[in-house]
């Protein structure tokens, strides 16, 4: 997926796409340099609706930036995104369908990021109550449902203080899911927890992309995960797309050296 | 001192007029107080500005406020400021214009490195939930950064409501003023100037308390209990899908 895309072309992501199949995110060109280190250097990246995406590569490879540049947190140099249809970001800025656009992106992070000065409850209901302008008991309503789904429905009124690395990964999957995103993004959020805590968690991604038709994009360290439950495997390496395939592609009969000796270093370390 | 007479009737007497100079002094202290840690907040976002001007400006006002005496300022806006402007101002407004441009620019300090301990991934998921910039500020940063600072906030307002007594050398009617003239027409400095002094600190010193009170909690934080689930039965257990 290193497609030299013409940047030229006046053809936008969106109508092209129209013709053939929809993807849910379609980004094109992207382009991303941190003092001339180019992070992302002409990625083309897509995920389908209610697909699982596992990003994999080497620390420092661009994976985080990827995921940041698709939310909004860090602006690119270039490049076109398509978001659900709509052409959120054309050359790298974005256009006034951003909002929009964007809406549909939940992301959960490493590092533990609920606020801990609110209860479960506060951290779920805020960005509904304020965003949203939902009413009370419609917030409490689609708290319960959110938890539920992570399996975390006793933890309502708990304090974020009271709750394991798990369980706050979960309900800040809770919280992203209360927004009703149709991708979220998720950077290494296992990576902080024991194998167990991590399988459940990733677990409830597995079931949130079956049951609600989720699509997921996950940076990880998991290879195992990355074999098993994801739909696709993407191996970056140096800002570029090395191997985009499903993961018997990717792990049984790729050719790709790098991708080889990637996986072997993490599993043996 | 050995066969010092003391004349606590006299501090009894002058007791009203003391208390009248108390009441200045809390207003002013109060009023400085509530306006220099709202003016804080949009100093402290400048002095972090991503605009280097913005941030440089606030910068140099807070680097002035910080290094140059008081007295100085104080006198400054009462005395030089005039001069400049044509425009005299009283005394209790030169004063509350002094005390609160110079505590505004040490509270913006503590509220800066209030805003910096907040992590910033919890401000991005605050970002990616669509909040807007000042909802981010008021529900995500404000209140953690106040509760972090909190000890700092309260000695800084010690410091001000003692400094208010500065005040009195640009004859505002303070506790301190007040003091002073009654000491200098009785001769009874000693009874008077102690007073003053007991007055100051049984306000003081309960914030005080309070302040090492919250410092020494917020150094051992205490262990936070489990928490309990509404149904003891054991945790529902996700059964991964794909993971096995
Ligand atoms: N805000 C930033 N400023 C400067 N350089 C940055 C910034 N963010 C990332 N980089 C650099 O960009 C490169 C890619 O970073 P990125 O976080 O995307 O890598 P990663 O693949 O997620 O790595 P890891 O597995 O360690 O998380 C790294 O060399 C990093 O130092
Ligand atoms: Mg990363």
């Amino acid at each position: 997926m290193t497609a030299t895309a013409g940047q030229q072309s006046t053809v936008n992501i969106c109508e092209a796409q129209a013709a053939g199949q929809h993807h849910l995110v379609s980004a094109r060109g992207l382009r991303k340099t941190f003092h001339e280190n180019k992070v992302l250097d002409n990625v083309d990246f897509d995920v389908d609706s209610g697909e699982v995406v596992t990003i994999i590569g080497r620390s420092g490879s661009g994976k985080s930036t990827l995921l940041r540049v698709i939310a909004g947190l860090t602006e690119p140099e270039d490049g076109d995104v398509c978001l659900d249809g709509r052409l959120v970001r054309s050359k790298g800025q974005r256009t006034d369908e951003w909002n929009a656009g964007a809406s549909l992106v939940g992301m959960v992070f490493q590092s533990y990021t609920l606020w801990p000065h609110m209860n479960v409850y506060d951290n779920l209901t805020l960005a509904p109550r304020k965003v949203l302008h939902m009413s009370k008991s419609e917030a409490s309503d689609r708290a319960a449902i959110a938890l539920k789904e992570v399996g975390m429905e006793e933890f309502i009124k708990a304090n974020v203080s009271q709750l394991s690395g798990g369980q706050r990964q979960r309900v800040a999957i809770a919280r992203a899911l209360m927004m009703r995103p149709r991708l979220i993004l998720c950077d290494e959020i296992t990576s902080a927890l024991d194998p167990p805590v991590a399988a459940e968690v990733l677990g409830v991604l597995t079931r949130l992309k079956h049951e609600e038709g989720l699509a997921i994009c996950l940076v990880t360290h998991d290879m195992a995960f990355a074999a098993k439950a994801a739909d696709r495997v993407v191996f970056f390496s140096e800002g570029v797309i090395k191997v985009n395939a499903s993961p018997h592609e990717a792990f049984e009969e790729c050719g790709n050296a790098e991708l080889k000796s990637f996986v072997d270093a993490v599993r043996f370390g | 001192m050995n066969n010092y007479n003391f004349d606590w009737a006299l501090v009894w007497g002058s007791l009203p007029d003391l208390m009248g100079g108390l009441a200045t002094t809390i207003q002013l202290a109060i009023l400085t107080i509530v306006l220099a840690m709202i003016l804080a907040i949009p100093l402290a976002l400048a002095r972090m500005a991503k605009i280097e001007i913005v941030r440089w400006a606030a910068q140099g006002y807070i680097e002035i406020f910080r290094c140059t005496p008081m007295l100085v300022q104080l006198f400054w806006i009462f005395y030089a400021l005039p001069a400049l402007t044509g425009i005299t101002i009283p005394g209790f407004w030169s004063a509350l214009i002094a005390l609160t441009a110079n505590l505004t620019a040490f509270m913006a300090e503590a509220y800066r490195s209030g805003f910096q301990s907040v992590p910033v991934e919890q401000v991005e998921a605050g970002q990616m939930l669509r909040l807007s910039r000042m909802q981010q500020l008021r529900y995500i940063i404000v209140p953690q950064a106040l509760r972090q600072q909190t000890p700092v906030i309260l000695s800084l307002n010690i410091s001000m409501f003692k400094d208010t007594a500065l005040v009195s050398t640009i004859a505002v009617a303070d506790l301190m003023f007040r003091s002073n003239v009654i000491a200098t027409q009785s001769y009874k400095a000693l009874e008077v100037f102690t007073t003053a002094a007991v007055i100051y600190f049984v306000i003081a010193f309960p914030v005080s308390l309070i302040t090492s009170h919250i410092e020494r909690r917020s150094l051992q934080p205490p262990k936070p209990k489990p928490f309990k689930r509404a149904d003891a039965s054991p945790a529902n257990p996700i059964v991964p899908e794909g993971v096995r």
